[in-house]
Formats: C-alpha cells, structure tokens, sequence
C-alpha cells in the first residue's frame, strides 16, 4: 500500500467517444505529482474518476487501496478535492461555505480555516457571488485543504490566482508533501507545476505518454531560443553545438531549437558579441514533440 | 444552521417560501373579501343551475352556496392543487439537477455525504417545506373563515389542506427524483408538469365521460380532490400519493448512485 494512488487499464468512454483509454498510473506516497496535458487530454475526467464523481467504463482506480467504485465513501474520506470549475453556494459568504462544509466532513479546525484564508488573503466574510474569479478559486483551495486529507486532488488548481496567491498556494503544497502527505494537481502548463512537482505524468488524447521526474523531462526537453549578434551570426558554428537541433538565420538574428541544457550553446556564441538573447520555456507542446520524435 | 444538508436546503427555501406564502395569504383573502356578496346574491342558486350541467359536475357547482362548497370550487378544485405542484415541482427541480448544472454537487458530493443521503436529506427538506406552506393555507383559511363568515371548520380545511400538501409532495418528490437521475433541471420540471396536466385531463374526463370514469381514480386529482376536498373526510385514497413519491425517489436512488455527475459548464 505504498501507493497513493493506483490505476490499472482505466477506461473512460462518454457515449462512442473513448476519453480515457487504458491508463495505468502508480502514485507514491508524499510525492507531488503534476497531472499535465492539452486541454481534452482527460485529466478532468481521470480525476473525478479518482474522487468518485463518475465511474470508469472499464479498468480500476484505487485510493489508498480502496476501489473508487466500490469503496467510495471510505476513499473519499482521505480525499480533499478541487474541481476545474470550482462554484461554491454564491448566496453564502465563503466563511459560511467553508463552515458548512466542514460540518459535513464532521468539524474541521476552524483556526486552521481563518489560517489558510489569511495565507491566500481571502475575505471570508463576503458573499461567494460577488467574489472575483481568482477569490472563489480561493475559497475552492481552503476547502480542499481545511480538513487535512491525506491525499490532494486539484484540477487545475492555479487558475485565475493572482501571482501572490499562485506562490503561496505553491507553499501549501509543498508544506502538505512535508507532512507526508500527497497532492495530485493536473494542469496544463508545464512551468506552473515544475515549481512544486517531483514527478509528472503526461496524458494526450487519453493515453499516458510518460511518467518522469520533472528534472528529466526538463533535461530532455526542446527549448526554443533567439541570439542576435552585433555582428554576422556564426551560423555554422553554432550548427556544430551539442544539444543543438536546429539554427535558422533571420538578418543578425539565428532562430535555435536546444535540447538540454544551454550552456554549451552560450559557451560558443558569447565570443560572437551576443546583442540579445530571448529564451522560450519549453511548453507541453514541444515536450510532446520531443516524446513523439524519439518514439519515432 | 448549516449543519447538515437538510437544514441548508430549508435555508435555501426560506425566501421562496416567504413569498409564495405571501401570493397564498392574499388568494385566500381575496377569496374571501367576495364571499359575503356571493352569499347575499339572491338568484344565485337559480344562475347556477342555468349553468351547462358538464359544468356543474366539474365544480360542483351545486354546493356553491355555502362556504365550504364556495372554497371547493373557487381554490380547492384549480388555483390551489396548481399552486402547490408549481411550488413543489420548481422547488424538486432545483435540489440536485440545480446543483449540479450549477456545479455545486461536485464539492457536496465528495464529502462523507453519499448520493443516497442527499437524496433523502432533500426530499425531507422539500416536505418540510411543503407542510410550512399547507400550515399558511390552514391559518390564512382559518382566519379568513371567522373573520368573513364562511363557517369552515378546523379539521375540514386541515383535511384539505392535506391533500395540497400530498399533491405537492407527489409531483414535487417526481421532479426531484427525475432531477437526481437526469441531472437535467428541463427533464425535472417537463416530465412532472407533463404528468400533472395528463393527470389532471383524466380527473376531468372521468368527471364527463362515462368511459373514463372507472380509470379515473389512478389520477392524483381524484385522490386529492374527490367529494371536496373539503368536506370529504379522512380519504384513505389520500395514502396513494405520499406512497407514489416514496416509490420514485426510491428508484432513484441507486439511480443516481451509479451514474456520472456531470461536470460544470
């Protein structure tokens, strides 16, 4: 029972259109685990799979051992869960929300909840309904949090945050993995979770394309970058780089595709007098393209 | 007060109710502010009978000159049965397939509180809120009858009062049911309005046409409303309806157990 969470051959069919399409994923105790892919992919729907929302056409989900089908009242008790499209009660203030829902899940520390919503600096005493987006999305994290569940499920839990809001959502995070705890987090842009991730699945088009530690992925993946020189670029110079997949000139400017690190490529073109660097962080787009180009 | 799912639910009703029970107090009322000059109108027996005999038969019209077959014909018999299944259906509708289409079933659901309790907790809720409503009817009744002289007694219009309560509880208990297995809040009101009107059509047929008479008491109508209902005495046929509405939501209980609950548009 080292796994927190344990999926083998789920399938997810809505209606003819396959969602899911046989996945097998292990999640380990205290691990933080991003949940990534394009929109579509089927994080939503392998998450409310895992929460016991919906039901798997075919394979099996565990949480903590417990079958989400059969055992689901026990599952979710271990469970604090974020939905992709948080709606809390818009007639009731968040503090009357929370408070409702923490009787349902027999009484939480209250201190904790006025804790959690000064670190996020959410107003409790205000109405859900005239919330802004990124305070509702708040209120949507405190109440996954406020009863200290062993397991985190958060679909897309970053969305609409502000980024003071996003760095100290972050830290809760971390702060839950610290006390042994394990946080599941889908999103769809690799730099919000690599910032808190240990290990990221890749989903597309409801199959697991890889589970990696973040490191890894990053180590392998393709980046795109521009030098524009003072002078005549060094284009064949640069052709020769290790890690280098491609160099494109544009007038002084050379368009690069790199795998891996940088370093070597800015060892080489520094003599070359660099005018201006613009670097592009690797999104899942070009991950993939790294993934499909070595499974060809 | 939010303790539990019940009591939230109660919570969220209040406002309706408030205000439905306001249009109620002022029915009745008005009702009864005609009644006197109803009463005194000296051909009325005679007008009545020179009504066609189909309706006659339909509002009974020939017990119009007292108070009790006034409040028969004039509430009893159309506005009052409607009020309540409008009431109770828009109110059934909203429970779960509101919640859910509104996206607040997914937090609610993931709590130690499983979709068969929900299930309960809002059917309960929705009783509860239908007997608040009959209470207003009996005490604006009660209150109207002594202070204009309609002569109604207590246990009459508690009678009464009762088959509202019950014919709410039925249609009302149906949208809630087809609610919780459809998560669809259009089905949860079209399928009880439809049943209320085909209902009701077979109420009146049986009321006109021979042919129809012996199938007409399978309509809750009959059951709510035959020989009065005020002045018809403890019905035992009143029993079909409370026993309908525990059927249907008891099969859509595991219903809703098994089935995906749909994400937030």
């Amino acid at each position: 029972m080292d796994n927190v969470i344990e999926t083998s051959g789920l399938v997810k069919n809505y209606r003819r259109r396959p969602a899911l399409r046989g996945i097998d994923l292990l999640v380990p105790r205290g691990v933080v685990c991003g949940y990534l892919g394009p929109n579509g992919a089927g994080k939503t729907t392998t998450i409310r799979i895992l929460v016991g929302l919906i039901r798997p056409s075919a394979g099996s989900a565990a949480v903590f051992g417990l079958d989400v089908v059969r055992r689901r009242e026990e599952a979710q008790r271990h469970v604090g869960y974020l939905p992709g499209e948080f709606v809390g009660y818009p007639d009731l203030t968040g503090g009357q929300y929370l408070n409702f829902l923490g009787r349902l899940r027999g009484g939480v520390d209250a201190a904790l909840v006025r804790r959690l919503a000064e670190r996020l600096d959410l107003d409790l005493t205000t109405r859900i309904g005239a919330l802004s987006h990124g305070n509702r999305q708040k209120v949507g994290i405190v109440q996954a949090f406020m009863h200290r569940p062993d397991l985190l499920v958060l679909d897309e839990p970053t969305a609409g945050l502000d980024p003071l809001a996003q760095r100290e959502f972050l830290a809760l995070v971390r702060e839950a993995r610290d006390e042994g705890r394990t946080v599941f987090l889908s999103s769809h842009v690799l730099s919000e979770v690599e910032a808190v991730a240990e290990r990221v699945a890749i989903l597309r088009q409801g199959q697991l394309l890889v589970v990696e530690s973040v490191d890894k992925l990053k180590a392998r993946a393709l980046r795109r970058m521009e030098l524009t020189f003072e002078a005549e670029p060094p284009i064949a110079h640069l052709r020769t780089v290790p890690g280098v997949r491609e160099a494109v000139a544009d007038g002084s400017t050379v368009h690069l595709v790199i795998e891996g690190s940088v370093a070597d490529l800015l060892e080489a073109a520094a003599p070359h007098r660099v005018a201006r660097v613009v670097t592009h962080e690797p999104d899942l787009e070009e991950i993939f393209v790294t993934y499909y180009e070595r499974e060809a | 007060m939010l303790a539990t799912v019940y009591l939230k639910s109660l919570r969220d009703q209040r406002r309706a109710l408030i205000g439905w029970s306001i249009g109620l107090v002022l029915l009745v009322l008005l009702e009864s502010v005609m009644w006197p000059s109803m009463r005194d109108m000296p051909d009325l027996t005679s007008l009545l009978n020179s009504y066609p005999e189909p309706m006659q038969k339909l509002f009974d019209l020939e017990d119009f000159s007292s108070g009790r077959g006034f409040f028969n014909v004039e509430l009893f018999s159309m506005v009052l049965p409607l009020l309540f299944i409008i009431f109770a259906v828009g109110r059934g509708a909203r429970l779960i397939a509101g919640e859910e289409e509104a996206g607040t079933l997914d937090v609610l659901l993931v709590t130690p509180v499983s979709p068969a309790r929900l299930v309960v907790a809002q059917a309960a809720a929705l009783a509860t809120a239908l007997a608040g409503f009959g209470a207003v009817l009996w005490t604006a009744g009660m209150a109207c009858s002594a202070a204009f002289g309609l002569g109604l007694g207590a246990v009459d219009l508690a009678q009464a009062t009762l088959a509202m309560v019950l014919l709410g509880l039925e249609f009302g208990w149906l949208a809630l049911a087809v609610g919780a297995v459809t998560g669809r809040r259009a089905y949860a009101l079209a399928v009880p309005a439809v049943g209320a009107v085909a209902a009701y059509l077979l109420y009146v047929a049986g009321q006109l046409v021979d042919g129809v008479r012996s199938w007409q008491p399978l309509s809750p109508f009959q059951q709510a409303l035959a020989g009065g209902p005020l002045g018809s005495g403890w019905r035992p046929e009143y029993l079909w309806m409370p026993l309908v509405a525990v059927l249907v939501v008891a099969l859509a209980v595991p219903l809703f157990d098994r089935r995906d609950i749909a994400a937030a548009r």
